[in-house]
């Protein structure tokens, strides 16, 4: 491999398994269609071939025994890597993730670690059917004792799933799935960030806007058209949502004093929130707007036609933008 | 528009990859009505009919009956437009003009391939768009972004905001308090702050009547009219919190509502201390030492510390820190407000070397020069009340002591003295402590210990060092 190859974002999750599972033999892959069929994405293309049905591990369709199998598998030393095939589809693991997977290491007084990935394709964008386009990131986020983490581009999907295996703790790793098919470079010689930090994506001087996961690129865009009117955003793509990396955000608040969040999940009690009042608490003095939040609507997730009025896009994050130049 | 579409197998159900062509229902050549049934197709699950995507003429079938095709695959060919005339020979270029055409190396139609709509292809859904986000048309040009009228969330009627700052003709917002008070963000009221000016009184000129920067740099340079002078005849005096006041607030505040405080008093005949002060001032090496009771309250404590040590600790959370050094702090008011110096190591020192300490002590506090360093890490603390005629108090605790003692006024007053009512020297010890560390019955016998002392500070001696 050359030190920066262009992969898919889809393609980069791929390679980094592979290069997890080559690296250390006790990382298995357990999920729904993972093993034969390679993943309804496709992420876990070709593993199963080159690494045998018992260390990609074709599971029934019950998340809640998947969960709890990669449990006990944890206890005795493997590093198993979870594939819930839909966001929707985590519920009935639910019990398991935050009864379990959160608490064991507590629960233990340390003694016991669960180096658990559990990957969730999440997010709408691609035009499914019910269950297949949820956001459910704060209800692991409130969760303590599990780590969230979500990639946003194909170097941070390589890089950030190697780092997430490798951690010791239990790490819900949500990944973008609308924006598995968009290329970019990918480093493979190092990685940039740590896992829990978060990063500037694109330098601005006017409004800070934050996103995580498939909203960055929708951020993005809002600058590269924001430019238009004169105004320059700051993109924060926060890449860990449990723990927060608040630092960055602070720094870039103080400068701007405008402040929009966005993410597909509906508003109310929304991981927005969570930012905005940490926001308000350090930053009051810089702001000369409230922090303004660019979010689903609080509905169930609507049918696949409905879904482009549903989901934030560029124009609803310059209306937001916009606004902070109101007050 | 391309004339020739291309049919992809669709996804017949979730998950499916491919499927067997069993039956066509139509051949080449064929003209079709849309939603006609083409072909039969059976899945792992089921034979489906597939309708017709287009109507038109079938110009080409790509796999024969029996074939299995992957999902995705393009299965037909249909002229959407076959009265338009011949169609061109078909040719590498006409094909890649079909309307799945793309550049991925992926086949179109396969997962992560081309899908119509400019989408992504994926097992479930119609696929991600793979096309540039792009905005949707403005009102107005990018010069003038700010079309939308400011959200101000409790005035509803207002009109726009600056540049046109045009009063409202009916009822203009109010300038100043409005249910007590102003309108201005943050960064304002810090702005204001910074430079000293009072935000009541000045008219706000920005959204809903709120202050601006313009509105404080205004009233900054303005003359003293916004600003409030403070003049004679005032009901009331404002002075601002700052320095020892504000250091004493914090510290008092942080103690009091920490340190669960208890207060003891002890009434003592202390007329022998006295007389052994008076003595003391005759002996050689003392004639010209400066001396006060204060001395004799000052080695009373620490002989009594010596004799009950954890009155000498600090509450550290999940531990008691007993000091093995005694840093015996004296509450001295200055002009600057009330410190409190501590004698380093107390413990060691002679009687002689005490009093020269405390009247050092007291005599730099009075000066103001007393170092930082003085005044932190004390043990233990005497406050002296009585040199201001009282008789005693419930002394608050320096943060990071356990107790502290009050040392009222020395007042002759009637006492029974061996079996009689005599003129004594009398004083009131007040002693609070920290009941997390201290309980009641520590704290009494150290204060009757001190008391003990002072009543007969040779008798003491003799008996405890």
């Amino acid at each position: 491999m050359t030190a920066a190859e262009n992969l898919t974002l889809g393609k980069a999750l791929n390679t980094a398994l592979r290069r997890a599972m080559e690296r250390d033999p006790k990382v298995l892959i357990m999920g729904e269609d993972v093993g034969k069929l390679g993943g309804v994405f496709r992420i876990t293309d070709g593993l199963q071939k080159d690494f045998g049905d018992d260390r990609v591990i074709d599971t029934p369709l019950a998340e809640s025994g998947i969960i709890g199998t990669a449990v006990g598998l944890a206890i005795r030393g493997y590093r198993p890597v979870c594939e819930i095939q839909f966001d929707g589809f985590v519920y009935p693991a639910y019990d398991q993730i935050v009864s379990q997977v959160a608490k064991l290491h507590y629960r233990s007084q340390g003694k016991v670690s669960l180096p658990i990935v559990i990957r969730i394709p999440f997010g709408g964008g691609i035009g499914a059917v019910e269950h297949h386009s949820e956001s459910p990131e704060a209800y692991f986020a409130h969760t303590a004792g599990l780590k969230v983490v979500s990639c946003a581009n194909p170097d941070d999907a390589y890089w950030m799933m190697q780092q997430s295996i490798e951690s010791d703790d239990p790490i819900i790793f949500l990944e973008p799935k609308r924006r598995y098919w968009e290329k970019g470079p990918v480093n493979v010689d190092s990685a940039s960030l740590p896992l829990h930090a978060s990063r500037v994506a694109r330098p601005g001087t006017d409004v800070t806007v934050l996103a995580y996961g498939p909203m960055v690129r929708t951020a993005l865009d809002a600058a590269t058209a924001a430019e238009e009117d004169g105004r320059s955003l700051e993109v924060i793509d926060l890449r860990t949502l449990s723990p927060l990396d608040m630092r960055p955000v602070y720094d870039s608040v103080r400068r701007t004093g405008r402040v929009v969040v966005v993410h597909e999940a509906p508003g109310n009690l929304g991981l927005g929130a969570e930012v905005a009042a940490r926001i308000t608490e350090e930053c009051f003095y810089s702001l000369e707007a409230p922090v303004l939040r660019v979010t689903g609507f609080d509905t169930p997730y609507p049918a696949a036609r409905l879904e482009e009025e549903y989901l934030p896009d560029l124009d609803r994050v310059l209306d937001a933008v916009d606004r902070t130049f109101g007050f | 528009m391309t004339r020739v579409k291309e049919f992809n197998l669709p996804d017949l159900g979730e998950g499916l990859t491919e499927g067997e062509i069993l039956k066509w229902l139509v051949g080449e050549g064929d003209t079709i009505t849309l939603n006609q049934p083409i072909v039969e197709v059976e899945t792992a699950k089921a034979a489906v009919e597939i309708p017709a995507k287009w109507a038109g003429k079938v110009t080409r079938i790509f796999h024969p009956e029996g074939t299995m095709v992957e999902v995705g695959q393009p299965i037909i060919a249909i002229d959407t437009d076959p009265g338009a005339g011949d169609l061109p020979t078909p040719s590498a270029a006409s094909l890649a003009a079909v309307e799945v055409a793309g550049d991925a190396p992926v086949e179109p139609g396969l997962i992560g391939g081309p899908a119509p709509g400019g989408r992504t292809a994926v097992l479930v859904g119609y696929g991600p768009k793979t096309t540039v986000a792009k905005r949707r048309p403005r009102a107005e040009s990018a010069s003038a972004p700010v079309q939308r009228p400011p959200v101000v969330p409790h005035e509803p009627a207002t009109p726009p905001p600056p540049p046109t700052p045009e009063p409202p003709p009916a009822p203009a917002p109010a300038a100043v308090p409005r249910n007590g008070a102003v309108l201005a963000k943050p960064p304002v009221r810090k702005l204001a702050r910074d430079l000293g000016v009072d935000l009541v009184g000045i008219e706000g000129t920005g959204p809903g009547g709120s202050i601006t920067r313009d509105d404080v740099l205004g009233a900054k340079s303005a003359p003293p009219a916004a600003a409030p002078a403070r003049v004679p005849g005032e009901r009331e005096e404002r002075i601002p919190v700052k320095g020892v006041r504000k250091l004493t607030a914090e510290n008092m505040v942080a103690s009091a509502f920490t340190a669960p405080h208890v207060t003891e008093f002890l009434t003592v005949d202390v007329t022998r201390s006295m007389k052994a002060l008076e003595r003391l001032k005759g002996m050689p090496g003392w004639t010209d030492v400066r001396i006060s009771p204060l001395l004799m309250v000052a080695k009373a404590v620490l002989v009594a510390l010596r004799r009950h040590p954890m009155v000498n600790s600090t509450w550290a959370g999940d531990e008691i820190v007993v000091k093995r050094y005694v840093n015996l702090g004296i509450a001295a008011a200055t002009q600057r407000g009330l410190i409190v110096p501590n004698i380093k190591d107390a413990q060691q020192l002679t009687t002689r070397e005490l009093a020269d300490a405390m009247t050092a002590l007291v005599g730099t506090a009075r000066e103001g020069k007393t170092p930082p360093a003085d005044m932190t890490g004390g043990t233990f603390t005497i406050t002296s009340v009585g040199v201001f005629g009282v008789d005693s108090g419930t002394p608050i605790l320096p943060p990071g002591e356990s107790a502290i003692l009050a040392f009222g006024a020395v007042r002759e007053q009637p006492w029974v003295h061996k079996g009689k009512i005599k003129i004594r020297q009398v004083t009131t010890l007040g002693l609070s402590f920290d009941h997390r560390v201290i309980d009641g019955e520590l704290g009494s016998k150290f204060l009757r210990d001190v008391g003990a002392f002072l009543k007969d500070p040779e008798g003491a001696l003799l008996a405890w060092a």
